[in-house]
């Protein structure tokens, strides 16, 4: 019986422990998210500043491309578009991961105390 | 033992890990500045070299040439700059237009230092209110435990409380049950009382019913100026009903049901009215006093469209009325008693063993046999009608007060009933003449329920007596009908009233 509950508590633990690493993991990936955003935002407020007569190069490899300051600034208005909407993936992304965690969490907590009871009985009929 | 030690340790290193984190926000914060301030110092150099770049047209520099080695090198081309945008994108272009874009950067730099500052205030003002909160946790954390402990206390106490509450309560009713249980066998005083007390509340609510009525007048008496006479009426009416109530209940034994005897006093003064209309003065006077008791505040100002000439009329009357009603108070207990004695023969008839035997008790007379009440609410709006019925003799004395006021109160139309079965005794063919003007409204909902015309000497007896009442007044409406001709005949009828008296 009780060791049963300890397999189960142990795998349910190991569930737990890799949603752990996930939620970090999508958290780490949000944040670079944010920062790239940031970035662009200053990119696109510095093409603002450019004029015409400007040229805009892109870094692509090792070699810079040269691009149209309009063009550029289209792209880095698609960047932004889809920077936002990956951020908001990844927040509900992160929600649901939130609430999965929670109610593992509490199944962990109920495993855990019928664990311990088992134990204790054991220890009672020993 | 271990789990106190534990709850007493567990606080402490909550708070110690709380402030940790604090601090350690702190110190990233501090970090960030720092970073931010390098960034900002590496700026304000590049837009140095920016603004002094283009001043010649080439220098004389050494170039990097791997890691190691360096090479002697011109720069060319002073005033052309190609700037990381980010993200891998750059832009060819001047160094002014550099400039514009380093200047750009700084601000974006002192806004992020600025937030990194505020930060960094917040969590240190956090990290001094953790080391509060630790030395507070560190002195209260045994106190806390001891709240807990009282909690759990209290908790078992009030469940013993409630335990308790119960059977006190329930006992009561139970003998309440058996006092009751022992009336229907022994008809002993002690059931006698149980009748005051449960009977008590049918005549509590005709009384609250009148008290409220007597409060409206008072208030409305208060409004007026001449307030004086008809307080005095009220009050001494209201008193002497208290009066009455204690006597009754005092006297178990005398009033064997004091309930019926409230009950059925109006009617029974009728009788003896009837029977005694010879002897008047003294009967006349106690139902007038009764009556007014008990109807007063309902005939009159619920009802009244101007209600200050009447009082003003009526303030010299009442005077009149309370030293009668004085005089007669004496009288009033002995009748009582008779009462009490029919009330009794009433009462003997039904045992009470349920709540629907209490009803029985208020047999109404009707051409000697008793007939049932219905039920209390209905009861209870004839009682309030008896209430009229013995206040109509007052509400008569009224009229004649009012004289003047009549034509604009035609509300007295319940009260006319009452009035007429007393006015009856006195003066017959006065009553009828005034009767019929005010009855017309009240005539279609009363008539049909008692058609019994003979009835008219045991009208006074019950309050069921009274659509009797109606009914007769109705003929004598439908014979005499004589609207327009109230005020006049009232007032030749109230004189002959005074007359008898």
């Amino acid at each position: 019986m009780a060791e049963a509950l300890q397999k189960k508590l142990q795998s349910e633990l190991e569930k737990y422990k890799q949603m752990q690493k996930d939620v970090s993991k999508s958290m780490s990936a949000r944040q670079k998210l944010e920062a790239q955003l940031t970035e662009n935002n200053i990119v696109k407020e510095e093409l603002d500043l450019m004029e015409s007569a400007n040229t805009v190069y892109k870094l692509i490899g090792p070699v810079l491309v040269k691009q149209d300051l309009d063009e550029a600034k289209a792209t880095v208005a698609k960047r932004l578009e889809y920077i936002n909407g990956e951020i908001q993936r990844y927040e509900t992304l992160l929600k649901e991961m939130e609430k999965k965690s929670e109610q593992h969490r509490e199944v962990l907590s109920s495993l855990q105390q019928e664990y311990q009871k088992a134990q204790g009985r054991a220890v009672g009929k020993v | 033992m271990a789990d106190k030690s534990k709850r007493n340790i567990e606080p402490h290193v909550r708070v110690d890990r709380l402030r940790e984190e604090h601090e350690q926000v702190v110190k990233g914060c501090d970090e960030q500045i720092l970073h931010w301030k390098k960034v900002s110092g590496d700026y304000e150099a590049l837009d140095d070299r920016l603004r002094t770049l283009p001043d010649h047209l080439s220098y004389e520099v050494m170039v990097p040439f791997g890691p190691l080695a360096f090479m002697p090198g011109k720069l060319v081309h002073t005033n052309e700059v190609t700037v990381l945008l980010g993200d891998n994108w750059f832009a060819k272009c001047s160094a002014k237009q550099a400039q514009r874009i380093v200047d750009h950067r700084v601000k974006y730099v002192k806004g992020e230092l600025d937030d990194l500052l505020k930060t960094r205030k917040n969590f240190e003002a956090r990290v001094g209110f953790t080391e509060e909160l630790e030395k507070l946790s560190n002195k209260g954390s045994y106190v806390d435990i001891r709240e807990e402990d009282r909690n759990k206390e209290t908790v078992v106490t009030k469940g013993k409380q409630r335990v308790a509450h119960k059977p006190k309560s329930k006992p009561k009713l139970d003998t309440v049950l058996d006092l009751e249980e022992v009336e229907e066998e022994g008809k002993g005083v002690e059931g006698n009382e149980e009748y005051c007390k449960i009977l008590s509340e049918e005549e509590l609510w005709a009384r609250l019913d009148q008290l409220e009525k007597l409060e409206e007048q008072q208030d409305e008496e208060d409004r007026l100026s001449d307030t004086g006479d008809t307080n005095g009426e009220d009050t001494t009416t209201s008193s002497s009903s208290e009066e009455e109530k204690e006597a009754d209940c005092s006297q178990p034994e005398n009033e064997p049901a004091p309930k019926t005897s409230w009950a059925t006093n109006g009617p029974a003064n009728g009788q003896l009215n009837s029977q005694g209309a010879p002897g008047g003065d003294t009967t006349k006077d106690e139902e007038e006093h009764e009556e007014e008791a008990d109807c007063l505040p309902t005939i009159y100002f619920s009802h009244t469209v101007e209600p200050k000439k009447v009082r003003i009329n009526t303030g010299k009357n009442t005077t009149l009325k309370f030293s009668e009603r004085k005089e007669h108070s004496l009288t009033h207990s002995k009748r009582k008693k008779k009462n009490g004695t029919n009330g009794h023969s009433h009462h003997e008839l039904h045992k009470i063993s349920s709540p629907v035997d209490i009803y029985r008790l208020f047999v109404d007379v009707k051409n000697g046999e008793p007939v049932p009440r219905k039920s209390i609410l209905k009861s209870r709006s004839r009682e309030n009608s008896v209430c009229s019925d013995t206040s109509e003799s007052s509400a008569a004395d009224f009229d004649e007060r009012r004289l003047i006021c009549r034509n604009l109160s035609h509300d007295d139309a319940p009260h006319s009933d009452t009035s007429d079965g007393i006015t009856e005794e006195d003066s017959p063919t006065a009553a009828l003449s005034r009767a019929p003007s005010r009855f017309e409204a009240f005539s279609g909902t009363v008539v049909e329920k008692d058609p019994m015309p003979t009835a008219v000497p045991h009208l006074t007896i019950a309050p069921p007596a009274l659509p009797t009442i109606l009914e007769r007044k109705q003929e004598e409406v439908t014979t005499d009908a004589v609207p327009p001709m109230e005020p006049p005949k009232r007032v030749s009828k109230f004189k002959a009233g005074r007359l008898h008296r």
